[in-house]
């Protein structure tokens, strides 16, 4: 059956043609699509199953494992950079393996367009001995996750998927399996001390032999079943291309458009490969290339002074691929000398920049311009985190940056570190039951001097709006009892429209903050434009315009609040575009000292 | 048939959307159709483009120099991704006033941002209005009203009246454009 899917909807329903029993997930882009599908198409074809968002990677890995162990098929969902948090799990899991099957979905962001890092899953796979599928297209993803769970299923180890964001976020008609025959896998904990609970040095080292084996087993396995059936329909002659994933269609379409000649092997199992077998084919080459993104994950498992790469400096190392790229790698080997067809003139002028920003009208903006009027920037220091609120950077009102849950442990550097500022650091929901709870727990035991401001919107935004668990739990889960819980002193405010009163209560946090001999946690109840159940009540479609008589151009608007609508017309005066403004009121009244911010009069 | 196009925006116009309607389109004549959406960092008001290659195609990306059509929502947008077009024949079909600059590429325009400001047309139907110029002023655009009508069907049967008459609407404009 055809059917026009998304990657990571290709994914999910992999999931259920594969008979996954239980999906746990943190999300992060491009992933964070993969679980909701899965959960749709579960009910769609009512089979019950499992789909639920965890607090953090390392708990949904965690969760997805031990079913595995007891026997389910399941699958975890992260995006690169949390698998570095469930990371530590994985690499014992990696020695103790399971008797289910468990597909770990690592979702890989090359050309950084919405994460801080552009590591390459396939290494950390390799990292962890586990196999690797490297999908270049959503029909591919879509296959790849049933053999990747047979295949784990059959060596009893995780096996990765490694989708690229052009894979999980490409539409493509795919063929897909007519029926689905879902059977729930029967979930039946056998105990085996010796194998779960594996003690070093003796039972882990026994578990090591183990997994060296499995990986020169799955590297025969990889040749007989993904590579050999390709290489009968290799030529060979002056130049072989090994291609992994997305590689390969930047590859296919760059030599047929150009007329370049070369054999193209892809890789659908970038690791564990079979080194010998795969040298011997050389034999018939000139000139080998790896085409892969990002990291040299084939490269290093070879060596021959014919292979190019990466390590040659041959190939590009950072950035996502492109056709213009492939041509540059040809160039570089000197097997052609072309101009690029793949490069075009920019448009010449400049254009006004368009960075990313809070939405119209989100309350992060508010909060982030009342801590700046009440805690100078020349006396503080604003530790944050990632989140939608870390585009508050476009108003200056971040320092630093690092990876999800920081803000917390780094405020507490900077006040043991530089007892001259008052430190400041900012947190969503979201992240701070995913990694901000430990550091809080330290800070108070430690008794570390700053103030913490959780900012509440209830969901999980700069994902897609996932329900946090104190949003999906009311009443259950309260943000102020784990901060309680903690030992912190906490206060709570709900956010309005109002610039003034949320200045005025950042003034009381200060108040407060002199007395304090530990942190000081604030927890800003807000809600997020986009969220259809509850922004609308919220909203009080009160839009804004300009009076150009009173705007003195005084650039406080663009600077420190930096509401998208907001910018200069020919005449140097604000102008508000109604096509953005979302009537939210702030602005209005608080912002501008002219008062040039009016309401406007719907014609 | 190869035909590759760019769609150029802001976030919240709702290039997506498009993606999404020109891959049913594509899947309802049974065409090969690739398509990518770049969600970017914010939700809202940030820079956003997609890409659309429909026939035989292996990867999703456009490289610069190669889309046949560029279907920029908003003028300075369009100009960002203007290499994205071919050297010769690629067409650009934006919506923007009398300010936008002459460029060497065929240029069709039309200010959609005037038209809802007069409530001629509601502005969260911008992406379908643009799309209906297209189908009257690219004449090598692979898909017909028929076939857009269908996928609009397809996507969401309820909006599909409205959409629809946008569309309609769009078409009607171009003639003295
Ligand atoms: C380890 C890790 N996992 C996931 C992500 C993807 N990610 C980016 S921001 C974010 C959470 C944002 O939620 P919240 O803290 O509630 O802030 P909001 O976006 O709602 O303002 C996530 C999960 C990441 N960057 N790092
Ligand atoms: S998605 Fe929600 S939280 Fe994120 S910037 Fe927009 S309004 Fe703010
Ligand atoms: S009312 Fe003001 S602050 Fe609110 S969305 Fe409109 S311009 Fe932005």
């Amino acid at each position: 059956m055809k059917q026009i899917l998304m990657g990571n909807e290709a994914i999910a329903l992999g999931l259920v043609h594969a008979n996954v029993d239980m999906v746990s997930g943190y999300p992060g882009t491009p992933s964070s699509e993969i679980l909701g599908n899965f959960e749709k198409f579960s009910k769609k074809f009512d089979c019950e199953t499992y789909a639920q968002w965890a607090t953090n990677e390392k708990v949904g890995f965690e969760v997805a494992y031990a079913g595995a162990i007891a026997g389910k098929r399941t699958c975890t969902t992260l995006k690169q950079v949390g698998l570095n948090v469930a990371s530590d799990a994985l690499m014992s899991a990696s020695y103790i393996g399971h008797l289910g099957a468990m597909l770990l979905v690592s979702a890989d962001d090359p050309g950084f367009h919405s994460s801080q890092t552009e590591q390459d899953s396939r290494s950390f796979a390799k990292f962890a001995k586990i196999p690797v599928f490297d999908p270049a297209t959503p029909q591919e993803a879509y296959d790849m996750v049933k053999i990747a769970l047979d295949l784990s299923q059959k060596f009893e180890t995780p096996v990765m998927l490694r989708p690229v964001m052009r894979v999980s976020h490409a539409r493509e008609i795919c063929e897909v399996d007519d029926e689905v025959n879902f059977q729930p896998n029967k979930g039946e904990f056998k105990r085996d001390m010796g194998r779960w609970a594996a003690v070093p040095p003796k039972g882990r080292f026994a578990q090591g032999l183990e997994q060296l084996r499995r990986v020169d087993t799955i590297a025969q396995y990889n040749w007989e079943n993904f590579i050999e059936p390709r290489v009968k329909e290799l030529k060979g002659g002056q130049t072989l291309c090994l291609t992994s994933g997305t590689g390969d269609g930047y590859v296919k379409e760059a030599t047929e458009e150009l007329g370049l000649e070369a054999d193209i092997l892809k890789l659908d199992m970038p690791y564990p490969l079979p080194k010998e077998k795969l040298e011997k084919l050389f034999d018939d080459y000139k000139t080998v290339i790896v085409f892969e993104e990002t990291y040299p994950c084939i490269e290093e498992q070879l060596s021959s002074p014919k292979l190019h790469g990466k390590l040659t400096n041959d190939v590009h190392k950072i950035d996502e691929f492109s056709k213009d790229k492939v041509i540059q790698a040809f160039n570089n080997v000197g097997l052609t000398d072309k101009q690029s067809p793949y490069q075009n003139k920019k448009f010449e002028d400049e254009l006004p920049v368009r960075p990313p920003n809070l939405c119209p009208g989100c309350p992060h903006r508010d909060v982030y311009y009342s801590i700046m009027k009440v805690f100078k920037k020349k006396k503080s220091i604003y530790s944050s985190d990632i989140g939608c609120y870390t585009l508050a950077l476009n108003q200056g009102a971040i320092d630093t940056v690092l990876c999800m849950g920081a803000s917390v442990a780094m405020a507490s550097g900077f006040s043991i570190a530089d007892k001259s500022k008052t430190v400041i650091a900012s947190i969503g929901d979201s992240t701070f039951t995913h990694s901000g709870v430990a550091p809080l727990i330290n800070a108070v035991y430690q008794k570390h001097r700053f103030i913490l401001v959780i900012m509440d919107n209830s969901v999980t935004a700069m994902t897609g709006r996932q329900k946090t668990p104190e949003r999906a739990n009311p009443g259950v889960i309260n943000l102020k009892h784990i901060v309680e819980g903690c030992g912190a002193v906490c206060m709570e405010h709900i956010y309005t429209p109002d610039i003034d009163e949320s200045v005025a209560f950042m003034k009381e946090v200060k108040k407060k903050f002199e007395d304090m001999d530990g942190p000081l946690v604030v927890i800003m109840r807000e809600f997020c434009v986009l969220d259809k159940e509850r922004a609308p009540a919220m909203l009080p479609g009160i839009y804004a315009e300009v009076d150009p008589d009173k705007c003195v151009a005084c650039d406080i608007c663009t600077t420190q609040y930096k509401c998208p609508p907001m910018h200069y017309n020919e005449d140097h005066k604000i102008e508000i575009d109604p096509f953005l403004c979302i009537g939210c009121d702030a602005c209005i009244d608080d912002l501008c000292p002219t008062d040039a911010f009016i309401e406007r009069k719907l014609k | 048939m190869k035909y590759q196009v760019v769609i150029a925006g802001i976030g919240g116009q709702g290039a997506v959307f498009l993606v999404k309607v020109l891959s049913i389109a594509a899947g309802l004549k049974d065409q090969k159709c690739l398509g990518t959406e770049n969600h970017g960092m914010s939700q809202r008001g940030g820079s956003v483009s997609c890409y659309v290659k429909v026939g035989d195609f292996y990867s999703p990306a456009i490289d610069e120099g190669q889309a046949d059509l560029l279907i920029a929502l908003e003028g300075n947008e369009g100009l960002r991704n203007i290499q994205y077009l071919k050297k010769d024949g690629g067409t650009i079909i934006v919506n923007a006033d009398e300010k936008f600059p002459n460029i060497e590429y065929k240029t069709v325009k039309i200010d959609a941002f005037e038209k809802a400001t007069n409530g001629e047309i509601p502005i969260q139907a911008l992406n379908v209005y643009m799309l209906g110029v297209t189908l009257a002023k690219d004449p090598n655009f692979p898909f017909n009203l028929g076939d857009i009508e269908e996928a609009i069907k397809v996507m969401n049967a309820k909006m599909a009246d409205k959409n629809i008459a946008v569309l309609h609407k769009a078409i009607e404009d171009s003639r003295s454009v």
